[in-house]
């Protein structure tokens, strides 16, 4: 369980974290979203103690971390690839930090076998890649068998089978009624992690709601593609529909299913090259979410031809959005 | 790998339970003791000190021109006699000749003193430190207590080796000192508690700093620097400031002479030590990690 109360961190003039406040319950895997500068990583920091709050509360299991008798079985984090001396081995790394909870060598083995790490446990970390970073990490937060875990970014630069074993751990994790708190710019590996959302945009929390209210929150829409597309569209308009031109004879509409769309193509004698469903994602309802937060936007020179096809790159996606243009009605 | 993914859902691979287990000191001290064996630096550092310690002393024992021994010199039968030099003068010239690697050896304690600290900032270890010890000033309090008993341990081994090796040089030159004086021992334990007492005070500073570079040249400024820079300066202040410095003040212990009692020269050095601990302490507990 982590509680934030009007949690803010100013560095300076530049407000990282405002007055942020949120609960992580146990039980669920709960996903923090947003945006690079959104002070996702500054929050996480703060609930571990190592970044002293500007004013506001944060505690784990109902106290502040540090203030816990056996801070590692509260709570382990992963807060960035390598907090780890690049002259140590992996395995002198772990058994120094159990150490000062007395935690046997036979639970820094079993983290090390937990995370793959057995074949390079002796070598010292300088020489480690990313994903064996962060493996390192991961077992260092795991050295406590902790009630919470919050892990930064955890499947960043791991293998597709890392990544795997990530998500089925920390579901794994939430299921026996313990705590997670995972940050991803992923939005699918969310959407196949989390069940709570916790998204930040500018350092303020922009919606807290479980997974399927965010994705529900993104209208489905009819992706239409014809070389008669004027027609169709024309046709189409009408209340409560709204047809969004794409150029290259596509329009997107939304209000009306793709059965009824079809059908008034035929009656047009008009032929269709796609009719196609898009359910909302995660993504899209991402995108709509932090639209007007985004610290660093991607500069699109005005005029630029239509947004890329759905699916593009994330970062380009609320910018492509602006450049699309309603029908007038 | 194959190890992860065989056990992909399970939190705790034996269902043995884990002994109760929390945060203590000696746990901590247990940790730094770990974290300063298991890199090279603090190895190889240490194995410098010794060598140092030992070679400088037996080059000087070999070089250096005795006086009274002269022509006697070693191998003369029988001629030392006369010529012998014991007492005072002999337990002066064996420490001055076992303890002469000090002087080479604190640039490297220190090194290694800002070391134990900036390098834990500089690799982001730091932060695993701290989210195990979150309170911080034990892993502060830990890590100095750690080094300063090893550095003390290590000091000790290297004078007294390098009095061990070069007391056969010496004796053979008609200069016979004997280790049960408490001038030779106690001054011999003097030098390793100024590598000690040096070694903190870089500690310190690291710590302040938190740089390795800045540490480094903090550290050794002070030490080796600040004493040739007040020495050009022809002025009353500057020789008082120059008697008070750690490093003067601190060879005292060893070398004898200057303006302080041993007592007082310790308590000049820990006087030093106290103004880097408090304001490592407060930055310790203020800043973020």
């Amino acid at each position: 369980m982590i509680e934030a109360t009007s949690l803010t961190k100013r560095y300076g003039a530049k407000t990282a974290v405002d007055t942020v406040s949120f609960t992580v319950r146990p039980g669920h895997v709960t996903g923090f979203l947003g945006p690079n500068g959104a002070g996702k990583s500054t929050t996480m920091r703060m609930i571990m103690g190592l970044d002293r709050p500007t004013s506001g509360r944060v505690t784990v299991n109902g106290r502040p971390y540090a203030e816990h008798r056996s801070p590692l079985h509260e709570a382990g984090a992963l807060l960035e690839a390598k907090a780890v001396h690049t002259g140590r081995s992996a395995r002198n790394h772990l058994r120094a930090i159990a150490a000062t909870h007395g935690i046997p060598n036979r639970r820094v083995d079993e983290v090390i076998d937990l995370t793959g790490l057995r074949s390079v446990a002796g070598k010292r970390v300088g020489g480690f890649s990313l994903g064996m970073g962060q493996r390192l990490g991961i077992a260092t937060a795991l050295l406590g068998d902790p009630a919470t875990l919050i892990l930064d970014e955890p499947v960043n630069g791991l293998d597709p089978e890392g990544v795997l074993w990530v998500r089925g751990f920390v579901r794994q994790f939430a299921a026996q009624g313990r705590t997670v708190l995972l940050s991803s710019h992923l939005m699918s590996e969310m959407a196949l992690t989390a069940d709570h959302l916790i998204v930040l945009g500018k350092g303020r929390v922009i919606a807290d709601a479980p997974v399927s209210d965010i994705v529900n929150s993104t209208q489905t829409f009819v992706r239409v593609r014809s070389p008669r597309i004027d027609d169709v569209a024309r046709r189409l308009s009408q209340p409560d529909v709204d047809v969004t031109q794409l150029g290259d004879g596509v329009i997107e509409v939304r209000g009306l299913t793709a059965e009824v769309i079809g059908d008034t193509a035929l009656s047009l004698g008009v032929a269709l090259h796609e009719l196609s469903t898009v359910s909302g994602s995660l993504e899209d309802a991402y995108m709509n979410l932090t639209r007007d937060e985004v610290e660093y936007r991607t500069v699109v020179t005005p005029g630029a031809p239509g947004g890329p096809a759905s699916g593009g790159p994330a970062s380009t996606g609320p910018v492509a959005a602006e450049n699309t243009q309603e029908v007038a009605r | 790998m194959s190890a992860a993914t065989e056990t992909p859902t399970r939190a705790r691979a034996s269902h043995q339970p884990l002994p109760p287990s929390r945060l203590r000191f000696s746990g901590v001290l247990k940790s730094e003791w770990i974290k300063l064996t298991t890199l090279r630096s603090t190895v190889w550092a240490y194995l410098i000190v010794v060598l140092l310690q030992i070679g400088m002393a037996a080059l000087f024992a070999l070089t250096v021109n005795m006086g009274t021994t002269g022509p006697g010199g070693p191998g003369a039968p029988g001629g030392g006699a006369e010529a012998a030099v014991t007492g005072a003068a002999a337990a002066q010239t064996a420490v001055l000749t076992a303890s002469l690697g000090v002087m080479l050896g604190q640039l490297v304690v220190s090194v290694l003193g800002v070391l134990v600290i900036s390098g834990e900032y500089g690799t982001g270890q730091i932060r695993s430190t701290f989210t195990a010890v979150p309170k911080r000033l034990p892993v502060l309090w830990g890590k100095a207590l750690v080094f300063a008993v090893s550095t003390f341990v290590v000091g000790l081994i290297a004078v007294f080796a390098a009095y061990a090796v070069t007391w056969g040089m010496l004796d053979a030159r008609g200069v016979t000192s004997d280790i049960t004086d408490p001038d030779v021992w106690g001054r011999l334990v003097g030098a390793a508690g100024y590598l000690v007492l040096v070694g903190l005070i870089a500690y310190f500073l690291g710590a302040i700093l938190r740089v390795t570079a800045g540490g480094i040249a903090a550290a050794v400024g002070l030490v080796l620097v600040v004493p040739i820079v007040l020495g050009f300066v022809n002025a009353e202040w500057a020789s008082v400031l120059g008697q008070w410095l750690p490093s003067s003040a601190g060879q005292t212990l060893f070398l004898g002479g200057g303006v302080f009692e041993p007592w007082q020269a310790v308590l000049v050095m820990l006087g030093w030590i106290a103004v880097f601990v408090t304001t490592a302490a407060v930055l310790l507990k203020r800043r973020d990690a």
